[in-house]
């Protein structure tokens, strides 16, 4: 805990996260227009002091937009990262704990799924179903899980042979309070910080499906699609470019300076140099 | 010695200024900016017109390849026997002239003298049979062929001359005729039309031929001596393959590219705001091709009331949409016909936006909002549908406005946005849809059958909306038969106003073509005749003196 109060970046990080989910909790409240109200009459204008982000193609205000898409973003990077901890932990500890013909498969399937390029494999499934917020969340889950598997089946193997393991099997502890109470807490440090990274990846992901137009439907607001928006204005209307361009690789980068800071914080090797 | 004679002109560019400002052939692109674009130079011949397009042609046989990219290269290519002429009124291309048989059930077209292929071989009435037998041959994939399938009988009594007989008199047999590209029989007669290599390397009778393909990048035509028209001003025609409008503006923009087609935007908002831009490339604002609309499937409840569909005609603001997608570049439609020619009826006016007839109308229907959550119910169930459209910011963005005006009377509709192959073949063919967002053309003939008639709902038909009325069905049949203008004219007029009362479809918008070509191209109509101004293509020229430098390209 010590270091991650002393290294700034960490610091930095956390207060981009915990702003940008501020911002998007008070939504509603912080709003100035409703996201989706339409003005023919107020279309492309530029930032000013009542749009402070300037207006889009149809006259709506970009600021709002943006507030409400920063739901959409976090609440993809949560749900998504979220569904694919679960699985990956679940086959990881699998694998790890037992060992033997049950690690072979889990880990030949893990291959398998890291052969195909993930977000082709995403595209792929998105164009059989209808493309909303949940499918993308539940399809981002369904196809990152592999590196969380890895991480806690390397864990397991790891503390699986150690002391207190050892010794809490002799003392008669059956698998699955091996698996809770003793490997999985254990293990949760580098799960929690690739949780992290991970969240930044889902990010990107909905912004780039949706920038493809197979993410967050219209007119539902989503960093990616007002970017799409805006690549038809881009040589006059640099707002519409700027603003969820520069909001995503805030939020990424705000993910990853916290996930690599806290890596570096809880681990004992990296903290020497 | 091409190097040696550029790096002459090079080192006198330097030596004199005069040289370049006086906008000879050697002037450079840092000077571009300066010539003055507007000197009335003399027509004369030579020139490259280097033009973008968005697709690339599947193949140059029109009827096989379908795409409009496909067709608007092989129209400098192929001829009909017909064409339209500047004030849209038939005339021959390929035929001197035509005998309509006393019974109206017999055409007789007779052949120009002397007409040559580009390679030199006799063009005779032989390839006009061979072309009609392709394209009504069920073997030949195109879907052109219906209107062919009408001829009951072709011959040709001899080399200059081509009949065709109907069963019973069909008014747009002649304009069938204006879009027919007549192929070479010599070179295809033993040949698979769907699968030859002819579709890549067209031999044609038009003003130009193609000389190179280089795939994914441009298609270059070079003037055709043996030309049946006569021999155009312009040497060679260059289409580059360009998929992004934003990207073909910045070819425009850096004189890359001398004409395409430009959205509202780029048209009302970025070129006024680039007066360097005005200075050597000149706009035109036509009455396009299309109209956008609302259709519903008819055959789902409850669009299959007359009330509902008229409700949300009235719900709908059209001038909104014309204003915020067009950015005022389109005008309101009342019927599938060019506002101004003689088919269109005047006296039918749009249905205005009117939001409260439009909510009397659903109370009429039995809507009303029952557990006050906003949105109108029947029977338990909420007024909810979805719109469906391709992928096309217009069409998305029109979505959207609609979406916002039905929300406020009650209805909750959501957007569903398809890449085209698959909005057609899961949603059109089977017709599992509520409501779509398409476009129509607005053809110059007045027959619309296949769009409306009752008969013409199979999948894959065009009549996909499931519209069936008698009284269109009879009007449709009248207007097929009918040949006295005056008369045809009043069957269409009758059945627009058949079709807006019944509101099958809510005509949205029919947004202007708007073009941007470079003012090096001289020559080009002011004002646009009604059939536009690409009419005289082979009129157009470019000055030596604003011609590229053709060292500098590629």
């Amino acid at each position: 805990m010590k270091a991650s109060a002393v290294n700034p970046l960490v610091l930095l990080g956390f207060v981009i996260i915990s702003s940008i989910l501020l911002l998007a909790l008070l939504a509603p409240i912080i709003s100035p227009y409703d996201p989706d109200a339409i003005d023919v009459k107020a279309i492309l204008l530029s930032p000013s002091t009542q749009h402070l982000m300037g207006t889009d193609g149809l006259g709506r205000d970009v600021f709002s937009r943006m507030l409400y898409g920063a739901r959409i973003s976090l609440m993809v990077g949560f749900v998504a990262v979220g569904i694919s901890t679960v699985i990956g932990i679940v086959l990881g500890a699998l694998a790890g704990f037992y060992r033997g013909w049950v690690d072979t498969i889990v880990m030949r399937v893990v291959d398998i799924m890291l052969s195909i390029p993930t977000f082709f494999l995403i595209l792929a499934v998105i164009a059989f179903l209808t493309p909303s917020i949940w499918n993308i969340m539940i399809v981002i889950g369904l196809t990152s899980w592999m590196g969380v598997t890895r991480l806690v089946r390397a864990e397991f193997l790891s503390l699986r042979n150690r002391e207190f393991v050892l010794a809490a099997q002799t003392l008669g502890a059956k698998d699955n309070r091996l698996i809770f109470t003793h490997l999985l807490p254990n293990s949760l440090t580098p799960i929690i910080v690739s949780s992290i990274l991970g969240i930044a990846s889902a990010v990107l992901i909905e912004s780039g499906l949706s920038f493809l137009g197979l993410g967050v439907q219209a007119p539902q607001a989503s960093w990616g699609n007002i970017l799409t928006d805006g690549k038809e204005y881009i040589q006059f209307a640099w707002w519409l470019s700027l603003f969820p361009g520069l909001a995503i690789l805030i939020t990424v980068l705000g993910y990853n300076l916290l996930g690599d800071g806290l890596r570096d914080a809880y681990n004992p090797k990296s903290g020497q140099h | 010695m091409h190097f040696c004679h550029f790096k002459k002109i090079a080192l006198l560019a330097l030596l004199s200024t005069c040289l370049t400002a006086c906008g000879d052939g050697s002037a450079n692109k840092e000077n571009a900016a300066q010539i003055n674009y507007n000197i009335n130079y003399p027509s004369s011949n030579g020139g490259t017109l280097i033009e973008a397009t968005t697709g690339e042609p599947s193949g140059l046989i029109a009827m096989i390849a379908g795409e409009s990219a496909a067709s608007a290269i092989a129209g400098n290519i192929f001829n009909s026997l017909l064409k339209y002429d500047k004030d849209l009124e038939l005339t021959g291309e390929l035929v001197e002239s035509w005998d309509i048989s006393e019974d109206q059930k017999t055409i007789t077209f007779h052949l120009k003298p002397n007409l040559k292929w580009a390679d030199n071989q006799a063009l005779t009435s032989e390839d006009v049979l061979f072309t009609w037998q392709k394209v009504t041959d069920e073997k030949t994939r195109t879907p052109y062929g219906s209107d062919y399938k009408l001829v009951i009988k072709a011959e040709t009594p001899d080399l200059n001359t081509f009949r065709v007989s109907y069963a019973a008199p069909y008014a747009p047999a002649l304009e069938t005729w204006a879009s027919l590209h007549i192929l070479p029989k010599h070179l295809l007669k033993d040949q698979d039309i769907n699968s030859t290599a002819f579709a890549r390397n067209p031999v044609g009778s038009h003003y130009y031929k193609l000389d190179k393909w280089k795939n994914g990048q441009y298609l270059k035509l070079t003037r055709n001596e043996n030309a049946t028209q006569g021999q155009a001003k312009i040497d060679h025609l260059l289409s580059r393959i360009i998929p992004d409008k934003a990207a073909q503006f910045l070819e425009l923009s850096a004189d890359n590219i001398d004409l395409m087609g430009l959205n509202p935007i780029q048209y009302a908002r970025i070129f006024p705001a680039r007066p360097d831009l005005n200075n050597k490339i000149a706009l035109y604002k036509e009455l396009g091709n299309s109209y956008t609309y609302l259709g519903f499937n008819l055959k789902r409840k409850p669009f299959d009331d007359i009330r509902v569909r008229q409700a949300i005609n009235y719900a709908i603001n059209k001038q909104e949409i014309i204003d915020g997608v067009l950015l005022g570049l389109g005008e309101p439609v009342a019927s599938p016909y060019k506002p101004g020619t003689r088919w269109s009826n005047p006296e039918l006016k749009p249905y205005p936006y009117d939001p409260s007839k439009a909510k009397a109308l659903l109370k009429a229907a039995g809507y009303k909002d029952h557990d006050n959550d906003g949105i109108l119910d029947k029977d338990g169930k909420p007024f909810h549908f979805e719109i469906l459209t391709n992928q096309n910011k217009e069409r998305e963005m029109t979505g959207v406005l609609i979406q916002r005006r039905l929300k406020e009377i009650g209805i909750d509709a959501n957007i569903r946005v398809l890449e085209w192959a698959s909005f057609l073949g899961r949603f059109i063919k089977p017709k599992e849809f509520d409501v779509v967002v398409l476009g129509w053309s607005l053809s110059l003939d007045p027959d619309q059958y296949s769009i409306w008639h009752s008969s013409q709902q199979a999948p894959g038909q065009f009549n996909f909306i499931s519209y069936n009325n008698t009284r269109v069905d009879k009007l449709l049949e009248a207007g097929r038969l009918e040949l006295d203008p005056d008369k045809r004219m009043k069957i269409y007029h009758e059945f627009s106003k058949v079709l807006l009362e019944e509101s099958p479809i809510v005509y949205l918008s029919a947004g202007y073509g708007l073009t941007a070509i470079h003012k090096r191209v001289k020559g080009i109509s002011k004002p646009a005749p009604p059939a536009g101004i690409g009419h005289n293509t082979y009129e157009w020229y470019i000055p030596k003196a604003y011609s590229r430098n053709e060292m500098s390209e590629h």
